[in-house]
């Protein structure tokens, strides 16, 4: 009897600790993900302790940086070029912000006045680099990583890198306390914002030629604001919380939300078009290549619709698709979590090319 | 079947901590309590059935056959299981009751570590227990000093101290002291089972500490929670022994 108890008091404590380390965030188990970069034949992106660039073509590495992982550094947001070309800028969980050589992935310089994570990558215009954290803040700082102005501070965490307007010379700030700023880049002041728009806002805006600015928010809606007047000009209502950034194609705007369900919808009246559900949550933005739209799922499946709503092709993946597909021409590229491999190229018939890391 | 309880638990909690001002360290405390009282009458059937237990090996028919089939352990588990029939006590009363709360105890932590979304693949899954709710986005962590997120530490004179896995050490420390009878342990009337309750009373409360160091501090705050609410049962019920904690006090029994 008593050895019986003995096992049940093991059986309990392996229950415990199996329950509690399959659900934090102590393990190397991806939390985020990570966009793709591409640039001359490289694909640059990070995932959990390190940031990769791997030759597009076969997927051997060119640098990892770190070269070791180091505890309690990881990175979820996409690199980003600055300073033409000759520096890549990667934001990170330890809240630090990174400028690393490209050609040879060794750090340059780091800004380390955040004070918590970094979700979203940051912004680079020839102003400067602007980076979103999740202290709320937006920092500014030159291509030495010096500050260039006050970190501008919204109500909640920003998880949405900022989008940047030709026509207004602006930043487009979107923050989890549901408001979208206006920020002059070169003093790092307020020009306007919203009032609430009802929900988080997790995504980048998108700004159209028309002078829209249109953001998906968990209201569950997307809303399409002037820029000249400010105005609301329409409002769409999705399913469930909107999280991709809405994506621009001629007179069409593609969106998505977390039923799964992908909208086309017309630009300047915001009515809808078309809508599919091929199932999963949709929190990627679609990639929109020779007249055909790829968007993923985190159903396992990437999803190729043409402009007026047929599916092509439903691609099974091995793992879920959080990130967005990119494409060189040529390869599309995908980062799936919880698969075996964390970067997979397809050609254009969908038949897997290379995965990093190669299989052992 | 699961997600379902999950999400049942997500509600409830999220309707507290709206309730209490968006305060998620109160509504891990009060969803903690709740849930303790909601399970009260499991919890009371173990007690009960422990009791009986402790009682029966401290008895001289007990420590009779223990020494008369000290050589023959499978005449010993005979004799023993013809002693429970005849005395009406199920072997299993006081582990079912503990087998059945288990899963109410890794849901409610997975309630609460699934509402901490504080990461993108976090919040996608925490989206799916949700049917509305957007407007509770995000989760207001902060408590006290603390970021319930965020393993605790608090800096006194420049020191990180962990006050909340230390508070886990001495509460978790109490309660398994306090329910555990002197008699246990001491080798004679539980023999094997006796000694691992030693030990588990020893190394339990550091494994839980180390648990509360590691991960986030909202894990820790319901660790001390359950561990009050446990020692406040066992003292509203009589049934708690101070004598383990304070020896020179005088035996409840």
């Amino acid at each position: 009897m008593k050895t019986i108890k003995k096992y049940i008091l093991i059986l309990l404590l392996a229950l415990i600790a199996l329950s509690l380390g399959a659900c934090t965030g102590r393990r190397v188990v991806a939390t985020g993900w990570s966009e793709i970069t591409l640039k001359e034949d490289v694909a640059y992106f990070s995932y959990g302790p390190q940031v990769y660039a791997l030759n597009l073509k076969n997927g051997t590495p060119k640098w990892l940086y770190p070269v070791e992982p180091e505890t309690g550094v990881d990175f979820y947001a996409a690199p980003v070029f600055a300073d033409n070309g000759t520096q890549l800028i990667v934001a990170s969980y330890d809240s630090n912000l990174y400028s690393i050589d490209p050609a040879t992935g060794r750090e340059i310089w780091s800004f380390t006045n955040a004070e918590n994570r970094y979700v979203a990558a940051p912004l680079v215009t020839d102003l400067g680099i602007f980076a979103p954290s999740s202290d709320n803040k937006l920092y500014a700082v030159d291509l030495n990583g010096l500050p260039l102005w006050e970190p501008f501070e919204t109500g909640e965490p920003i998880w949405a890198s900022p989008a940047w307007s030709e026509s207004c010379g602006c930043i487009y700030l979107t923050s989890m306390d549901h408001i979208l700023y206006a920020i002059n880049p070169e003093t790092g002041s307020l020009l306007w914002k919203t009032e609430d728009l009802g929900g988080p806002i997790v995504s980048k805006p998108t700004v159209s030629e028309s002078g829209l600015v249109i953001v998906s928010t968990f209201n569950n809606e997307i809303v399409a604001l002037d820029e000249k007047s400010h105005r609301v000009e329409w409002r769409f209502s999705t399913s469930d919380w909107a999280w991709a950034s809405p994506v621009i194609d001629g007179e069409q705007v593609y969106i998505s939300d977390l039923s799964g369900t992908f909208y086309a919808l017309d630009l300047e009246s915001g009515n809808l078009l078309w809508q599919l559900q091929p199932g999963g949550s949709i929190v990627s933005t679609p990639l929109i290549q020779d007249g055909q739209i790829y968007f993923s799922t985190d159903a396992s499946s990437l999803v190729v619709v043409s402009t007026d709503g047929v599916v092509q092709r439903n691609l099974p993946i091995e793992g879920k698709l959080y990130a967005s597909p990119a494409s060189d021409g040529d390869i599309i590229l995908l980062a799936p979590s919880e698969a075996e491999f964390f970067l997979i190229a397809l050609n254009q018939n969908g038949i897997q090319i290379w995965g990093y890391p190669p299989a052992k | 079947m699961w997600d379902a309880f999950i999400t049942l638990m997500i509600t409830v909690m999220l309707f507290i901590y709206d309730l209490v001002g968006q305060n998620f360290g109160w509504a891990i405390i009060i969803f903690t309590v709740l849930v303790r009282v909601v399970t009260y009458p499991l919890t009371a059937k173990q007690m009960k059935s422990s009791k009986d237990m402790q009682e029966l090996q401290g008895s001289k028919k007990w420590l009779d056959i223990q020494k008369k089939y000290k050589n023959d352990k499978e005449g010993l588990a005979q004799k023993q299981m013809e002693i429970y029939k005849e005395m009406g006590i199920s072997p299993f009363g006081s582990c079912l009751p503990l087998l059945v709360q288990f899963p109410v105890i890794i849901g409610l932590y997975q309630a609460i570590i699934r509402t901490l979304a504080v990461t993108p693949i976090q919040l996608v899954n925490f989206s799916k227990h949700l049917s509305n709710g957007a407007d509770l986005i995000p989760i207001n962590s902060q408590f006290w000093w603390m970021d319930l997120s965020e393993p605790e530490r608090l800096t006194i004179m420049g020191v990180a101290v962990p006050i909340l896995a230390i508070l886990v050490v001495i509460t978790s420390f109490i309660q398994t002291k306090m329910i555990t009878p002197p008699g246990q342990g001491t080798g004679d009337a539980g023999g094997q089972g006796a000694q691992m309750t030693k030990a588990m009373s020893l190394y339990m409360p550091f494994f839980m500490g180390y648990l509360a160091l590691t991960f986030a501090s909202g894990l820790a705050l319901y660790f001390i929670a359950t561990n009050l609410a446990t020692i406040a049962q066992y003292v509203l019920t009589g049934q708690a022994d101070f004598k383990n904690i304070l020896p020179k006090l005088p035996s409840r029994s």
